[in-house]
Order: structure tokens, then sequence, then C-alpha cells
């Protein structure tokens, strides 16, 4: 103990630490109905780090070409040892960690923890929200395997709709005309090392901007937190989201048990598309709805109208810290309420109906 | 080059007992539409259906975009504008051919190795020589016109290439070409023949393999009875006619004690157990001496024949159920999220020694049969050993997630008191 004391002197000494261990001490949860909102972040963050652990393991065996990636996961999941395990913990964490995601987004939406001074924090998280979906983007294809190919030939060309930059992107997305083996060199690189040093410099300033602004109190809450005592953050708010990751962790144990991640067939360039490509669920609602749209609304493309509002509506999302700037919840306020639970609905509403088959 | 058509003008040949006229030199041009021909010109203006259908077809008529006009088999003069000179039999017009006189009209062009060198060089020039050994061409030299000649299949006018999809001898249509006459009972009687035969043929695996699976190598009237030789294979060649298309099951008969016995009693081969037209896929059932089996036609049980196919259909019913039984199994684990491949590879050799098997039959003798089906239990065996692992793999991930569970749920538990106990 001495000698881990000494450490510690010199290391404050050098640092100055002792300021960030008190703000540590003395940094409090404020405890209300609806504290269990607190959670969904932190465990987020459990996937994303159940993602960078089993994936560096992946890394270990994975092959990015288009001859050897399919082979090489085949490799993982049936000779390296607890190889199946760490590839399906990989699949079912990266789909939990969205949807944890969309969770917490969604929470911070309808407590309307988004008002100032928190606008860097929800813009960060949105950004975030979207590195995520691009994380799962580039992930699918990596195994190389039929559904996946095809979705990504059908993922990339929507982009080549977007007005003047579309054929440049789509090249730059496919590396050249078709998803061939430079795609997926590509979105390895994207998803082995773009999206996670852009990913992990933002989740420090997202998790930097919580622990300076701390949580927030709900409008209408401040007088329950007030008569409720806080919790500490370090240990007890710790070791309950402690509890919770647990949770997630025996969730994700349970699922790649149980109900391991199918490799397919590997992907044949040549072969006609399969019936029924889908994108991961999160895309599913866009998805749907681009196909339910007609080649042309008055005289311009579906899908481009489409992409077009999907954009608006994702920058309406963007700048509501902006456009919903009342600090009380008045008719601008409720509209945007509303406008949450719209957006709920209609995403909840279409992944379902599209996972039921509605749409076939 | 077609010299000797080129060089002499409205010129009458006669060839092979038939009298037809020459094209005039201006009847064979260039490949394209030609507007100038007045034959079209004029024929497309007549109120008599008869008269314009013709002119109506040429461009689809594969000899009129090749640039042969209608003068290069009625003769005449295309280049007049005078009905009574373009018509003229001192230019060689001949009006409606004859039946019998079709086939040489169209051979004087098509057995012309020279002259179809010039338009198709693939096309053999052989038919008319086929087509008079052919039972039409004979029955035809014998004075019968009921019988087929060339325009019969291939139409007069708006003469389509055999490849081209809409073409009445396309594979997809041939069947129903020559049923056109083959269905019409009153017109076949005469002849012998039931008139049921395109019914049957309809009914058959070959036919599903044309128009189901859109295989058009699919054997079709012309590939066993030939095309333009139309004629029944008899029977000692009916092994040669299937063996084209099923070399193996040929080779093996021919090892089999059945070929000499078949031969001594004049019955053909292959159509002895699998019919002629009606020729359905076979299944293992077939084999044995009960009812609706084929050996039963010639053998009873207690002979040589009805214990050789008593073994043979009991190696094939061990085989069929032990891959059976394998595919179940492996079906079992791969829904329960296991990656068998290796098993699917396993079952694939299996299927693969069935089939070897199902060809062995042909040789009736039992022995070559289960050194086959030994082959099919051999792969379902290392399915099954596959599958026994793999479920073995299930088990114990499931003990591991239990255990897992176990540890995780009293991690929690140890939390939540410790949680409890700071916030008392």
């Amino acid at each position: 103990m001495r000698l881990l004391d000494a450490l510690w002197k010199a290391l404050d000494e050098r640092l100055e630490l002792t300021p960030l261990v008190e703000f540590v001490q003395h940094k409090e949860v404020p405890q209300h109905r609806h504290s269990w909102a607190y959670y969904f972040g932190g465990l987020t963050l459990f996937f994303f780090g159940v993602q960078v652990a089993t994936g560096i393991l992946l890394l270990l065996y994975y092959r990015p070409t288009a001859e050897a990636a399919f082979e090489s996961v085949q490799f993982i999941v049936t000779r390296v040892p607890f190889g199946w395990l760490i590839r399906s913990v990989h699949s079912w964490s990266a789909n939990l960690m969205i949807l944890a995601a969309f969770a917490h987004m969604f929470s911070v939406y309808f407590l309307r923890s988004y008002g100032k001074p928190r606008e860097l924090t929800w813009w960060s998280g949105f950004v975030l929200l979207l590195l995520a979906m691009g994380f799962g983007f580039s992930g699918y294809l990596l195994p190389w395997n039929t559904l996946s190919f095809f979705a990504t030939r059908v993922g990339t060309d929507m982009v080549s709709k977007v007005p003047l930059v579309g054929g440049w992107l789509l090249k730059f997305l496919r590396g050249g005309e078709d998803v061939t083996g430079a795609t997926l060199t590509r979105f390895f690189g994207f998803h082995v090392a773009v999206l996670p040093m852009i990913t992990a410099a933002l989740l420090g300033v997202h998790l930097a901007l919580i622990q300076r602004q701390g949580m927030h109190i709900p409008e209408g809450l401040e007088e329950e937190a007030a008569r409720r005592k806080p919790l500490r953050f370090v240990p007890n708010f710790m070791m309950r989201e402690g509890v919770v990751w647990l949770v997630g962790l025996a969730a994700l144990a349970a699922l790649a048990a149980f109900f391991p991640w199918e490799l397919g067939a590997k992907a044949d360039p040549f072969a006609s598309a399969p019936a029924g490509i889908k994108p991961e669920w999160y895309f599913l609602f866009m998805f749907e709805t681009l196909k339910l749209l007609p080649a042309h609304v008055l005289g311009v493309e579906g899908e481009l109208l489409g992409l077009g509002a999907f954009s608006l509506a994702g920058l309406v999302w963007f700048l509501v810290p902006v456009l919903d700037s009342g600090s009380r919840l008045g008719p601008r306020g409720r509209a945007f309420f509303l406008l949450g639970w719209l957006a709920l609905a209609y995403i909840v509403c279409f992944t379902l109906a599209s996972f039921a088959g509605v749409f076939k | 080059m077609r010299n000797h058509v080129l060089a002499a003008a409205a010129l009458l040949v006669v060839w092979a007992g038939g009298t037809q006229a020459a094209p005039p030199p201006n009847a064979v041009r260039p490949p394209g539409k030609h507007a100038e021909d007045t034959c079209t010109a004029c024929h497309m203006g007549l109120d008599e259906a008869r008269l314009r259908t013709p002119a109506q077809l040429t461009d689809s008529d594969i000899h009129h975009t090749q640039g042969i006009t209608c003068a290069g088999c009625h003769g005449g003069d295309p280049t007049s504008e005078d009905a009574t000179i373009a018509m003229s039999p001192t230019r060689g017009f001949v009006g409606k051919f004859t039946h019998q006189a079709i086939p040489d009209m169209c051979g004087s062009c098509h057995s012309d190795a020279a002259f179809m060198l010039r338009y198709a060089p693939n096309i053999p020039t052989d038919q008319l020589q086929q087509y008079r050994t052919s039972k039409h061409g004979l029955a035809l030299a014998k004075g019968d016109t009921n019988v087929a000649v060339c325009s019969s299949c291939h139409g007069a006018h708006g003469v389509r290439q055999v490849s081209d999809g809409r073409s009445p001898v396309y594979p997809t249509h041939i069947v129903d070409t020559c049923g056109r006459c083959h269905s019409n009972r009153s017109l076949m009687t005469p002849y012998g023949i039931k008139g049921d035969e395109v019914e049957e043929y309809k009914r058959s695996v070959h036919y599903a393999s044309l128009t189901k699976k859109n295989d058009l190598s699919a054997p079709t009237c012309k590939s066993c009875h030939g095309a333009h030789g139309a004629t029944p294979p008899g029977v000692s060649s009916v092994s040669n006619v299937c063996g084209t298309c099923h070399p193996t099951q040929r080779e093996r008969f021919d090892l089999s004690p059945h070929k000499d016995a078949f031969a001594a009693l004049q019955q053909p081969a292959c159509e002895s157990c699998h019919s002629n037209h009606e020729i359905v896929h076979p299944t293992d059932t077939w084999i044995g001496v009960g009812e609706k089996q084929v050996c039963g036609s010639c053998h009873s049980a207690g002979d040589a024949g009805a214990d050789a196919a008593l073994a043979i259909s009991s190696a094939l019913a061990s085989a069929t159920n032990a891959i059976a039984s394998a595919q179940l199994r492996v079906g079992r684990v791969q829904r329960a999220g296991m990656l068998m491949d290796d098993a699917d590879v396993k079952l694939e050799d299996a299927h693969q020694a069935l089939v070897l098997a199902q060809v062995e039959i042909h040789t009736v003798n039992p022995a070559r049969v289960e050194g086959q089906t030994r082959a099919v239990l051999g792969g379902t065996g290392a399915a099954e050993k596959l599958a026994a692992a793999a479920e073995a793999e299930i088990r114990y991930r499931r003990t591991g997630l239990f255990i897992s569970l176990a540890v995780i749920a009293l991690a929690m538990v140890a939390l939540i008191l410790k949680v409890r106990s700071m916030e008392r």
C-alpha cells in the first residue's frame, strides 16, 4: 500500500490529479421518477466497448479481400476456439448498441434534455448515432456473403441519387463502378480505422460534456430531485450501471449461444440478386419507405425525393435544440414532443411491418 | 457463288423429278429490305387475304431479310411494275407450288453447299437427302399429299430461323408443330399411328425439363426421330437413341444379361421399362416383381431375376433411408445455428453415390449396385458423425451459457446487495 501511495503522490505532483479525484468524488446523479433514462447512455457505451474488444479479436483472423473474407469468417466460426462466440457477440452487440443508442436518444428527446446548455451534447450524440449506423453499414459487408453483398449494392446505389455529387460519392464508396473486392477493402478501412478514430474523439467530447454539465433534471421534476437524495456517481451510480451492464452481458451471452449469427452463402457477384434483400433492421424504415415511393413524384425521382425528405427530417432532428429553444414546455415544445412520438411510431411501425412481411 | 443461278436468267430447271423455276439474276440481292420489290409493293394492296398475307410476312422472313426476294422461289421479274411481265412464265414465274414440288424447290438452294455458304455456313445441306429417307418423304414419293413437306413445319412465308423463339420449329414449339398432324387421330389412323404420342410426351420428364426448367437441350420429337429424316427408331436402335444423352445407362445396360435377352425377344431396350413418349421420372419403387413394378413384366417371384431385383431394391432403400436420416439430423443442428458445410459436402457425396447406384441398376447386378450404396452409407455415416459432434458442441455451448449466466446473476445480486447496504 505504501508503494501505491508513493506512486499516487508522484503522479499527483506531476499531473495535479487531486482536483479530478475531488470532482469525481463529489459528482452526483439526481434522483427522480425518470432517473432510469440515465442508464441508456452507459449501456450504449458498454456495447461499444464489447464491439471494440471483440472487433480486435476478429481482426486477428479476418482477411479483407473478396477471395478470402468469407472463408476467413468461416474459419473463425468453425475452427478458431470460441471464434463462433466472438463473432456472434460482435454481431449481436452491434445491434444491441444501435438499439441502446436509439433508446438513449429518444429518452433524451422526450425528457427535453437537449436544451441549453446541452446543445453540443445533443449534436455530438446525433453524429455518434450516425457513426454507429456507419459502423453497421460498413461491417455488414465484411463477411462477404450473398445477402450483405446485394444489400450493399442496393444501399450504395442510393447515394448515386444525390444531386451533383451522387456519381462521385458512389464511386468513392464502392471504389469503382460496382461492389467489388475494392469496396470490401474500403469498407474494412472505414470500419476499423476511419470510423473508430472519429468515434473515439467524438465520444470523448460527448462524455466530457456530460461530466462538465452534469445530468439534466427534466422540466417539472426539479422539486422531486431536490427532495430526494442524489446518488453519488462513485460508487453508487456506477454500481447500479454495473447491474445494467451485467443484464446487457447476459442478453448478449444468451443471444450468441441460442441464436448464433448466420454466415449464409459466399457472395457471387455474377449471380442474380436473391429475393428478399434487406438491410440491417435500423435501416428498414428508410428502405421500405423508399421502396413504397412511386418512380416519379411531380417529375422528381421518387428515391431522390425520399432521400431528400429523410435528410430534411434528420436536419430538423439535429437542430431541435435550436428550433425548440424555449426553456418551458410551451406550444412549440408540445409540437416537438408530438413530432418525437410521430418519429418513434413511424420507425417502430415500419420496422415491425417490414419484419412481418407487409411490404412484400 | 451460285454461278449457275446468277448466270442464267429465267431458266427452268428440271431437277429430281420436280419442275421448278430458277430465280432470275435480280432475285438474289444484298441482304436487307428492298422497297423497290414490285411483288410485295403490289401484293400489299390486294384485297384477297390469300394474296396479301405473303407480302405482309416478308419483314419477318429470313429469306427476304437476306435479300432473297419472292422471285427467288416463285420466279418472275420483281423489277417490272407491269404484272403481266413480272409474273410472266417467260420470266420463269411459277405461281403456287404443288405439295410435291415444295421439297425440291427449297432443296434447290438448301442442298447447294456453295450457295448456302454465302448465307448460313453452319446449316447442313443434306436436309432434302434426309427428307427423302423419312416416312414423310417416302410417302410423298408415292404420291401421298397428306404428309409433311418443308413448309408444313417451317411455314411457307414468314419463315424464321430455327433459333428464333417465334419459329414453329424452335425447341419449345416443335412438339405442337408435329402435333398439328400427329395429334389428329383421324389423319394418323391410316398410318398405324395412335395419335396420342404428343399427349403422352407432354406428361414426360423431358417435356417438363423443356417447359418448366427452360432446358432447350431437352429432347423433343426431332431429338429421337430426326428432324428432316423423321422416322421411328427401330427396336434395335432405341438404346442408341436414348444413349445419345444417357451414355452411362446405355453402357451399363450393354453389360447386363438383358441386352442379349431383349434382342432375342425382339424387345426394345430402354422403352421396355421406361416407355417411349411418356417417359416419367423413374423411382426406386419400380424395381421388383410386384404390381406396377417393371421387373414383374418378365420375372416372377422366386426366379433369379426377381431375387436380383429384391437385392437391388433393398440396397437402394437402405441407402435412401440413410440419406434421409442424415439430412434430418444435419438440418436439425443447422437450424440450431451450427455451420455444417462439411456435413453438406458429405451428404452431397452420398447423394452422388446414390445416383451412381441408380445408374448401376441397368447392369441388374446387385453387387455393382451395393458397391455404390456402400459409398452412400460411407457419406451418410460421416455426415452423422459431424452432426453428432455439432450436437455435442451445442450442449457444451449451452452448458457454458448457463454457467456464465449463473456467474453474471451472482455478480448482479452481489452488486444490488452492496448498493442497498450503501444506500440504507
